[in-house]
């Protein structure tokens, strides 16, 4: 029931928007910014200052919004445009610190000058292993653990089938056991 | 069991972590002005990219006209040059072309005329032949008159205008042998009464 009148309200707005309303976009990023830049925050390994790839994705979604058909929500929508921003961000990244000859530990960890809000080494691990995760795998961990999404949405977002996405969060959880496997033994 | 371990544990490190810092007020403000920039640049960059394209090329043109101006002109000149020294050549050729086929006129024309010269008889020859057959005629009809009419006199007379006429023709001879004969009947005759009508033999058998 809830979706289908926040899908309503999706066509709503987007039907505006197309009409030339353009306090209709205002209304989206209204609703739906909090969201987008916490899943990019988390996607991109929680760097805390995502405000240049939340403006990217949601300049894409204002370019795009014309050919927007109502299939799926717009969050949906919106998460699936987030998750192929942080992908090219990352690789962007990637690229640009290979070009400035960074040392191989810096490619291993992306996010190591980004300050740690509590400075544990619990977090720090953790976090170090989910961005060591493939993006085919730590994309699924994001929205399922985190975002927590059901799983239609993610096989949506992600564009696979659910039996898929469960595979990828079982090779995903498998990957995290081993390399968190102490500090799992410890909560026991 | 474990999956839930894990979920715990990252959703602690998220909490952790924290969110985001707080997205600005003015972000759909932000984004619009954005569109509409990549909009413009969409639009202008063909006029930007065809304009730099143009003023590149007027550049180029400029800075390489000079050098290619000069290799042209000296390509035309020694076009110019090619042209003029195949044109005397060809001159050359057709006045020699010319000269051989007057030449070959000339000798043509020659050779007409060389046969019509050819054609035409010798007058020396034609005259002889004319005075021939005249002496022969006058004798002849000196020998009629001798021999058929009788007529001694007139004959005498015809035989020495040939020998008059034409001393050095061969008929001036026979005149002379018929005036000899003639001068040795009427001798004979005299001696001798009864003796035979002298016949001209020769004037037949040259005829």
């Amino acid at each position: 029931m809830v979706v289908m009148a926040e899908t309503i309200t999706d066509e709503l707005l987007v039907g505006q928007f197309n009409r030339g309303d353009e306090s209709a976009f205002d209304r989206i990023v209204e609703q739906h910014s909090g969201d987008v830049a916490a899943l990019a925050n988390r996607l991109l390994g929680w760097p805390g200052d995502v405000e240049d790839v939340t403006q990217d994705i949601f300049l894409a979604a204002y370019l795009g919004l014309k050919r927007f058909r109502c299939e799926c929500s717009l969050k949906t929508w919106l998460f699936t445009i987030t998750i192929n921003k942080c992908r090219s961000y990352r690789y962007k990244r990637i690229l640009r610190l290979r070009l400035f000859a960074a040392t191989k530990a810096s490619l291993t960890r992306p996010h190591a000058k980004v300050k740690t809000p509590t400075g544990s080494e619990t977090f720090d691990r953790v976090r170090r292993a989910v961005a060591a995760l493939p993006a085919k795998y730590r994309e699924p961990v994001v929205l399922r653990y985190l975002q927590e999404l059901p799983t239609d949405e993610i096989s949506q977002i992600i564009g696979i089938s659910k039996n898929a996405l469960q595979v990828r969060l079982t090779r995903a959880r498998r990957r995290l056991r081993q390399e968190l496997a102490e500090l799992i033994k410890e909560k026991l | 069991m474990t999956e839930d371990k894990i979920e715990n544990l990252l959703q602690k490190t998220d909490q952790m972590a924290g969110g985001p810092a707080s997205v600005s007020a003015k972000l759909s403000a932000v984004v619009r002005r954005r569109a509409h920039r990549r909009r413009i640049a969409t639009f202008a960059a063909p006029f930007a990219v065809a304009a730099v394209i143009i003023i590149g090329l007027g550049v180029w043109s400029i800075t390489t006209r000079t050098p290619k101006t000069t290799q042209d002109q000296e390509k035309l000149t020694s076009l110019e040059i090619q042209v003029k020294q195949l044109r005397a050549r060809t001159d050359a050729a057709l006045n020699l072309i010319q000269e051989v086929l007057e030449d070959e006129r000339r000798q043509r024309r020659l050779d007409e005329l060389e046969a019509q010269l050819a054609s035409i008889p010798d007058p020396l020859e034609e005259l002889q032949k004319q005075v021939d057959k005249t002496a022969f005629i006058l004798v002849y009809q000196a020998d009629r008159m001798y021999r058929e009419l009788n007529q001694t006199n007139s004959a005498v007379e015809a035989y020495n205008r040939v020998i008059a006429l034409f001393p050095q023709n061969r008929w001036a001879k026979v005149a002379r042998q018929r005036l000899a004969e003639i001068e040795n009947r009427k001798f004979n005759k005299t001696n001798s009464e009864g003796d035979s009508i002298w016949k001209p033999q020769n004037a037949q058998s040259s005829c």
